[in-house]
């Protein structure tokens, strides 16, 4: 009787309601999650790194980690860049070896481009950031009649985020390899 | 003194009050009842499915967790809210997979009052590592400097298999100490480039170490 009371009485409109409702407010709340957190990797990193400049982080140790549950299994280097002003220029060659990567990412934390080191050959990656892949990079040598003799860049379009080269820590005898390495790799404005 | 007939005016005006009143409490109870609801379903299954993941998100193997889509520019809105409260710059699963253990493979929480034994095989020809943390992922201090363990840097055995002790007092071998760390967690990342271009069985690489706790104190 108690129940059927209830049922009568139940306001059926809100009941079914409650559910587009929260519906509703989970998609909201996912979407809009990873704008709400104040920490996110790109905000952590950006303000020690300066704008278009490759820089060797120091090896990850207690209270020293630029982020959380950054392994001290590989060294970094890191180009906050912008492309506003330009296209930037990424280059480096990941040696022959396991473990090695070059990442562009996103200031959602995308990996908009990624490629790893292979243990047969170096790998030499060459890239242009551009803002947009509409953006004029200026005439190829091909349209000038030219031949190129190198690789011609990879085109990635991106405003801003962190060009990330990861090097596997592989010891103390091989820490000056390693940094030698990374220490190589180059992020340079241009202009248009 | 007012008669019964001056009174009565007044009580039905006091009874249509109390009806109405009774009326704005329900439906006062109702609204707070629905937004209550709402709030409750609609930010409370997002926060699980962000924090903890679901088999939509996520790959479970024992203790192990990762997030399938971690680090892609494809990646689900649930992996992207995920990385980005947790504050990690994530490599693409394109490239390495990254799991992380809160647990022992009997489900019990990882704690720096335990010691574990954390045993596995090389997973084929990637580089692999495992570093210990403690659970809010900073690097646990130690007077030996030894936070992670990769594939270049741990002792095996001769058939291939590994072992690595996480406790806080020195151990022989490969020793992860763990210090007063609390509640700790274990990361295993490994390069997948090799078995996704070969083409090999998917399970090949999902042969992560079981964690084994040894004793307590």
């Amino acid at each position: 009787m108690k129940v059927a009371n209830l049922l009568k009485n139940a306001n059926w409109q809100l009941i079914l309601a409650a559910p587009v409702a929260a519906g509703i407010l989970h998609i909201c709340a996912t979407l809009a999650a990873p704008y709400l957190t104040a920490a996110s990797a790109y905000s952590r990193l950006a303000p020690g790194l300066t704008v278009n400049n490759m820089q060797l982080l120091s090896a990850a140790a207690p209270a020293a980690e630029p982020l959380p549950f950054m392994s001290p299994d590989a060294r970094y280097a890191m180009c906050r860049f912008d492309t506003s002003g330009g296209p930037v220029t990424v280059s480096a060659t990941l040696p022959p070896d396991l473990g090695w990567t070059l990442t562009v990412v996103t200031p959602q934390g995308d990996n908009i481009y990624a490629t790893a080191s292979v243990p047969a050959r170096p790998t030499p990656v060459s890239l242009v950031l551009v803002p947009s892949e509409e953006a004029f990079l200026g005439v190829t040598p091909e349209a000038r009649g030219i031949a190129r003799d190198i690789q011609p860049p990879t085109p990635v379009s991106a405003t801003r985020g962190i060009v990330v080269v990861r090097g596997p820590d592989k010891g103390y005898s091989y820490q000056r390899h390693v940094e030698a390495v990374l220490k190589e790799a180059r992020c340079t404005a241009r202009s248009f | 003194m007012l008669s019964h007939s001056a009174l009565a005016p007044v009580h039905l005006g006091l009874h249509r009050l109390h009806k109405r009143v009774l009326m704005a409490v329900g439906i006062l109870g109702d609204w707070a009842t629905f937004i209550g609801a709402v709030l409750i379903l609609g930010l409370g299954t997002s926060w699980y499915m962000i924090d903890v993941g679901t088999r939509l998100t996520t790959e479970k193997h024992g203790p192990w967790v990762g997030w399938t889509s971690a680090g892609r520019a494809d990646a689900d809105p649930y992996t992207r809210a995920h990385f980005a409260r947790l504050g990690t710059l994530q490599l693409t699963t394109e490239i390495a997979l990254t799991f992380v253990a809160l647990t022992d493979s009997d489900g019990n929480r990882l704690h720096s009052s335990c010691d574990y034994a954390v045993e596995g095989r090389e997973p084929g020809n990637h580089w692999w590592s495992l570093t210990v943390f403690n659970d809010r992922g900073d690097l646990i201090a130690n007077a030996a400097q030894r936070y992670t363990y990769t594939s270049e840097s741990i002792a095996l055995r001769p058939d291939g298999t590994f072992a690595v002790t996480l406790a806080r007092e020195a151990s022989p071998g490969n020793w992860l100490p763990t210090g007063g760390a609390g509640r700790l967690a274990l990361m295993f990342t490994t390069f997948d480039a090799a078995t996704t271009m070969l083409g090999k069985s998917a399970d090949e690489t999902k042969q992560l170490p079981v964690i084994r706790r040894v004793q307590c104190r």
